[in-house]
């Protein structure tokens, strides 16, 4: 039977030895893609576009304007003259925010009854810098108010030690972004590597008539089965590998786990999501359908992995789903392992799930695709 | 070029669509349901998000606290731990996204003007929940200090007009609550409009795959006909879509719709033109279908997600980054979808995109075409 197996693995290598590109631009392409888009999306949130109408100009306004240079979230356009500029910069989306000072800003700031008041206005049209610069803004507004307060009162500033809770911020101390940021992308990234690669396993075959011949040989079904995995699991797991070492050397993310238990657990990954991508391989006649599911199936995972949105924070419907989803315990695997140190003794729960979504999925696929290839 | 020998190309690969009943409902499906999805699971407000409360001090002030804190929607307490070593293990497990700990002596403190003693400590591996944590608790904190701050300096008999002398007045404009479904879901039109590119780079290695490349290539149709023949039926596909998902994302998410739809619907037109010539040219250069689909995975689909500033600003990106993101369709596209859904506004700011988008789909098939030719030899 092993022999028979092997000869099937080397049929399919043969296959993408003909066609190298698909194994090549999955696995360095794979591991580039995640090297730019890390690049790119594992930076705060900063530079963003400020427009400051400054109708005071005095030295209680520039002061203002000093504070919020020092947030290190924007980026100062050129001084506006009048609202009209504000208005075109953001109808054409060129600035994220905008402040004005109004005259009399200085006068309000000394007067011991003063309020000296700043309008913010946002960029609605993009929530996300638009809630990141009000942020900023508030943090700014509070350290204004404390240091008026204090002046106000005569208290020396060295007194009171300010409204600001202390922040530690555990498992990622430098709050660098890539930590959160790749290790997601990673997920994602060998989860469509497997599925498509899985996916196209029978597709293909039946799309250009070769599965035909391939069931008239001698082989048994699971011969079959097992030979079209081991390529996707070998692909998929030096694909891991290589993204693993993309995302520790080139973006810093730390391994405080255990190193063998990761790839124990990435094999397991690995396995499920090819049981999955079988099931997709025998429905979809053609290789275009097989596609098209994955994409489905593939981004319906990704939701849960809390790349964009904390999973907490969904519905609850959506949030008991999450747990039947292999994506979203590996990715809390993936994290424990890599960022929090936590060994199984943490992990378990999260373990036993893949693993009985492993064998709940594994059986059904094998089962179903057995039926189908009979 | 003849019009007559495109249409035969589009009416061909309608038949080909057609013919298979179950790819054609899942080509016109797809964008609309991933859309769907995405809308659901993406755009959620930030809530409910579990943290552990520590109290060293358990004094009345700081019961009081921790309720003013935990009042509302954003914060739920998962548990008032008992021990640092507690709070250690909750965080690791991921029970709790963040962590209140107040000092001993809270009460007294804050009454003699020494600052807050508290500590937050957030999961730095899920920021986006554990940052929302810590903006909360400080601004509530703020508001307690300040409450506290008051009684204190009546009593000492001092006169503050106000603990929050600087007015900040915020107005957002377009959308007035910061919702993220009423901007990300506009952008998100540009991601999954980019998956007929995908289709279509399909199509063209498929026909290599099979051999019918060559039967095609004996009819009297030129290259670039056969190119311009075979999006037709792909830009008619997405424009469907382009119908189906304002009307979704109004009816359903309530998302407003400020614009003109007319100009909406052309300027999707101009950009299926663009990102279909991006998926003829992986198409082009591909032998397989797999193939073609891994490389458009990597330069369309992948891409169209992380990069056009949807999710993450472009002012934020690296300057190399920024470059590449401009020369993606998707970029230009979110610019417009996003100004025609929220501030509403028309060709005459609109117009340098448009024109981008033109530019970038004649660059692509110009591209596709003229290597089509020496692939073919």
């Amino acid at each position: 039977m092993l022999r028979r197996i092997w000869s099937l693995v080397i049929k399919e290598f043969i296959h993408l030895r003909h066609d190298w590109w698909m194994p090549a631009f999955m696995l360095l392409g794979g591991a580039m893609e995640l090297l730019l888009v890390g690049w790119a999306t594992s930076r705060p949130i900063t530079n963003l576009p400020l427009m400051v109408l400054d109708q005071d100009k005095s030295a209680a306004s520039r002061s203002i304007i000093t504070a919020l240079e020092n947030t290190g979230t924007f980026r100062l356009q050129q001084q506006a003259d009048d609202t009209r500029t504000i208005q075109a910069a953001l109808e054409r989306g060129k600035i994220n925010a905008a402040i004005v000072i109004p005259p009399g800003f200085s006068e309000q700031m000394i007067s011991a009854t003063g309020h000296p008041s700043l309008l913010v206005i946002l960029n609605g049209a993009e929530s996300i810098p638009a809630t990141a610069a009000l942020r900023a803004i508030e943090g700014m507004a509070r350290d204004v108010d404390q240091r008026i307060i204090l002046q106000r009162l005569g208290m020396d500033a060295s007194q009171f030690a300010g409204f600001d809770p202390s922040l530690r911020v555990w498992f990622n101390e430098a709050l660098s972004e890539a930590l959160y940021t790749t290790p997601a992308e990673l997920g994602l990234m060998l989860e469509f590597t497997v599925l498509l690669f899985a996916a196209l396993a029978f597709s293909r075959e039946r799309e250009l008539g070769t599965l035909e011949q391939l069931l008239v040989m001698p082989f048994s079904s699971l011969e079959i089965i097992i030979g079209k995995s081991i390529p996707v699991v070998i692909v998929g797991f030096a694909d891991f590998a290589l993204m693993l070492g993309m995302v520790h050397f080139a973006f810093g993310v730390p391994v405080r786990g255990s190193l063998p238990l990761l790839p124990i657990l990435a094999l397991g990954y690995i396995l499920v999501e090819l049981s999955k991508g079988m099931v997709v391989s025998v429905i979809s006649r053609t290789q275009h359908q097989a596609f098209l599911l994955v994409m489905l199936v593939g981004m319906a995972d990704f939701m849960f992995t809390g790349y964009a949105a904390p999973v907490e924070s969904m519905p609850k419907v959506l949030q008991y789903l999450a747990n039947l989803i292999p994506a979203y315990h590996w990715l809390a695997i993936m994290r424990g392992l890599l960022l929090k140190g936590a060994g199984l003794d943490v992990l378990w729960p999260n373990v036993l799930a893949l693993l009985l979504l492993g064998l709940g999925i594994g059986t059904f696929s094998w089962r179903y695709v057995r039926r189908a290839l009979d | 070029m003849s019009l007559r020998h495109i249409l035969a190309v589009t009416r061909k690969e309608f038949h080909h669509i057609f013919r298979d009943r179950s790819t054609l409902v899942l080509v016109l499906l797809t964008p609309t349901l991933l859309l769907l999805l995405m809308a659901y699971a993406l755009t959620v407000d930030i809530k409910h998000v579990p943290i552990a409360v520590l109290d060293y001090d358990r004094s009345p002030t700081s019961t009081t606290f921790v309720q003013q804190i935990t009042a509302g929607e954003d914060l739920d307490i998962y548990t008032y731990a008992t021990s640092m070593s507690e709070v250690e293990s909750l965080l690791m497990r991921g029970k709790i996204k963040a962590a209140l700990i107040i000092s001993p002596g809270f009460g007294r403190d804050l009454l003699n003007l020494k600052g807050i003693p508290i500590q937050v400590i957030i999961d730095g591996t899920e920021p986006e929940s554990g940052n929302f944590a810590v903006d909360h608790i400080a601004r509530r904190a703020e508001e307690f200090v300040n409450q506290a701050l008051a009684s204190q300096m009546q009593a000492m008999g001092l006169q503050l007009e106000s603990l929050q002398p600087l007015d900040l007045r915020v107005r957002t404009w377009y959308n007035p609550d910061l919702k993220p479904r009423n901007d990300l879901i506009p952008g998100l039109i540009s991601m999954v409009l980019g998956l007929p590119a995908l289709s279509v780079a399909l199509t063209l290695a498929h026909e290599r795959e099979h051999g019918t490349l060559e039967q095609l290539m004996a009819t009297p149709i030129g290259r670039a006909e056969l190119l311009l023949g075979k999006m037709i039926p792909y830009i008619i596909v997405g424009l469907i879509n382009v119908i189906a998902i304002p009307a979704l994302a109004g009816a359903w998410f309530h998302v407003p719709f400020n614009g003109n739809f007319l100009l909406f619907f052309g300027l999707s037109a101009i950009f299926l033109f663009a990102i279909l010539s991006m998926g003829i040219i992986v198409g082009v250069f591909m032998r397989t279908q797999a193939a073609a689909l891994a490389l458009s995975f990597l330069v369309v689909f992948f891409p169209g997600f992380f990069l056009t500033g949807i999710f993450f600003p472009l002012a934020s990106m690296p300057e190399e980054m920024r470059m590449e993101a401009l020369m993606l369709p998707g970029t230009h596209y979110a610019v417009i979808t996003r100004g025609v859904y929220l501030p509403g506004v028309g060709l005459d700011v609109l117009w340098p995109y448009a024109v981008m988008l033109i530019f970038l789909g004649v660059v692509f098939t110009g591209v596709a075409a003229l290597f089509f030719r020496k692939k073919l030899g």
